[in-house]
């Protein structure tokens, strides 16, 4: 396959370097170093808990690391002005879990929001614009729909209009396919690699749906207690010989508190018998 | 924990809040001249005109019943005390001077915590818990100008005009009062109020009402700010806001009116 920016295959987009976050004396993030390069789809795994929403609020800039840095485009963000970083974030475009939709406008206006608030575009063009974008998700008949009245997967596809509103270099998704249906999930892996194959965007997608995962990722990274445990091509990864992979791989329940119980009980035993 | 000990936390919460309103405060008086019309961004100043319609003109009939029911109990308490000297008449004074001055921002004050502050903090946790605020900051717009300087402006402009309106009802409850009990005619009656109302006493309430409308959108906004978790934290929010803000209202209020009689503004005559 080859994308417009195939040929700068290979650099660093987003370069994360010794990240380290913690809450409350709990490590959330540990020393996590993670590259996505451009034009790539990398899809990060991770269980519930295991950091990787902490993560993504880092790479957007929304929390500040204890450790390490984050660079984007070469821009370090964790250090960088208030006004470098506005800069960096017109390169981005994030869709968030549920969409994250203003209720108060209709979808046209959500998707037209940042194109009137950021660039001095005349109406006539920016409506152009959001047209095709809610075409390219295939909403253009739900435009002037407002968010409530729009199911789970509608929402999310308008989020990822709006989040390509403003032609983005990079665009971020957070749980594409969470709570919504084999089909509607399909249908929204097959909308990210539209965009890759139509725009040449950089894809960071988090997520915990594996299917959903091999199916769009070139590459896959995971999250585990706040480390990241493996990246790899999606082939390799799936041969990944490490314990929690394989467990999350084959969808094992998690055996420690059974063990623990056990050996709990058998130390009480052994107690009380001497 | 030793009694010192939480004494002492408990000040640093208390502390922590008031910093944190100070800060708020701050961020949003630098932002609000974004919103007016001309001067502004663009567009801005619509959201204010709808803000100004959510809080300010649906608490219009709440308010007013509010006011009409606590000047007639006003002119039933102090008419029993007045007919036993035969000043029945002085109900006019007293009803005028009480409500332009206190109960008039009062009770308009506290109707509207009762709607607004609740439905604020409603809005902005809801929009914390669904990453809109989140959403903002990461297209590069200012949730502060977007969603908070709004809501401010609407309500430092309508509830000095609900204050206003609510006073007049007041006192119109004393002249159906009057009417009935001693066949005094409109025209007499606002003769009456005419004498007996000052502009000093009518700048003074709509001083406080600004302060009151300040303490609504303000605690409203903190509390909706500050919410975590799930949609079950948008639920505390809300009743924090209407506690905090009724408290801090009359907390005000007493300050407000402490501030006056110490300058001795408040002396009659």
């Amino acid at each position: 396959m080859t994308t417009p920016s195939a040929a700068k295959a290979g650099d660093a987009v987003i370069s994360i370097r010794g990240v380290s976050m913690s809450y409350g004396g709990r490590r959330v993030l540990d020393r996590v170093d993670l590259d996505v390069c451009r034009g790539e789809i990398l899809v990060l795994l991770g269980g519930s808990g295991s950091g990787k929403t902490t993560l993504l609020k880092h790479v957007l800039g929304l929390a500040k690391p204890e450790a390490g840095s984050i660079a984007i485009n070469g821009v370090d963000i964790t250090r960088c002005s208030q006004s470098e970083l506005s800069a960096v974030r017109r390169r981005i475009g994030v869709a968030f879990q549920g969409g994250a939709l203003f209720n108060s406008m209709s979808v046209e206006d959500n998707v037209a929001l940042p194109l009137r608030e950021l660039t001095r575009l005349a109406d006539s063009t920016i409506k152009l614009v959001v047209w095709m974008n809610l075409m390219a998700v295939g909403l253009a008949d739900a435009g002037s729909l407002y968010p409530p009245e729009l199911s789970g997967g509608m929402r999310k596809r308008a989020g990822v209009a709006r989040a390509m509103a403003l032609d983005p270099e990079i665009l971020i998704l957070d749980e594409p396919s969470a709570g919504l249906d084999p089909i509607v999930s399909a249908e929204l892996d097959q909308l990210i690699l539209f965009l890759k194959r139509s725009f040449g965007v950089t894809i960071l997608v988090v997520t915990h749906e594996l299917e959903s995962a091999f199916h769009i990722a070139d590459r896959v990274a995971m999250l585990y207690q706040g480390r990241l445990i493996a990246v790899d091509k999606k082939e390799q990864f799936a041969g990944h010989a490490h314990p929690r992979i394989r467990q999350f791989l084959d969808r094992q329940p998690d055996a420690m508190p059974r063990v623990a119980a056990e050996e709990f009980i058998a130390s009480y035993l052994r107690g009380s018998n001497t | 924990m030793t009694f010192l000990e939480q004494v002492g936390q408990a000040a640093i919460v208390q502390l922590e809040d008031a910093g944190a309103l100070t800060m708020q405060f701050w961020s949003v008086l630098l932002k609000l001249p974004r919103i007016l019309p001309i001067v502004g961004a663009r567009r801005r100043w619509r959201s204010a005109v709808e803000q100004m319609l959510t809080i300010g003109a649906s608490a219009l009939p709440m308010a007013g019943a509010m006011s009409l029911c606590s000047g007639f109990i006003l002119a039933l308490q102090s008419a029993s005390e007045l007919r036993r000297f035969g000043a029945l008449e002085l109900v006019v004074e007293v009803i005028v001077i009480a409500f332009t001055r206190e109960m008039g921002p009062l009770v308009t004050a506290l109707s509207v915590s009762g709607r607004s502050a609740s439905a604020i903090s409603a809005e902005i946790g809801t929009m914390v818990v669904t990453e809109e605020i989140d959403a903002l900051r990461v297209m590069g717009l200012d949730p502060v100008e977007f969603t908070l300087a709004p809501k401010y402006l609407a309500a430092l402009i309508t509830v000095p005009c609900l204050t206003i309106l609510s006073t007049f009802c007041g006192i119109f409850a004393g002249y159906l009062f009057l009417a009935f009990s001693m066949d005094m005619s409109l025209r007499i009656y606002f003769h009456a109020v005419a004498q007996a109302m000052l502009l000093r006493d009518v700048a003074f309430g709509l001083v406080k009402s600004l302060v009151f409308a300040t303490i609504i959108v303000h605690v409203g906004c903190l509390e909706g700010l500050r919410v975590r978790g799930g949609p079950e934290a948008v639920g505390h929010s809300t009743t924090a806001a209407v506690v905090k803000s009724t408290f801090l209202i009359i907390l005000a209020d007493l300050g407000t009116t402490a501030i006056f009689y110490l300058m001795g503004w408040s002396s009659t005559g």
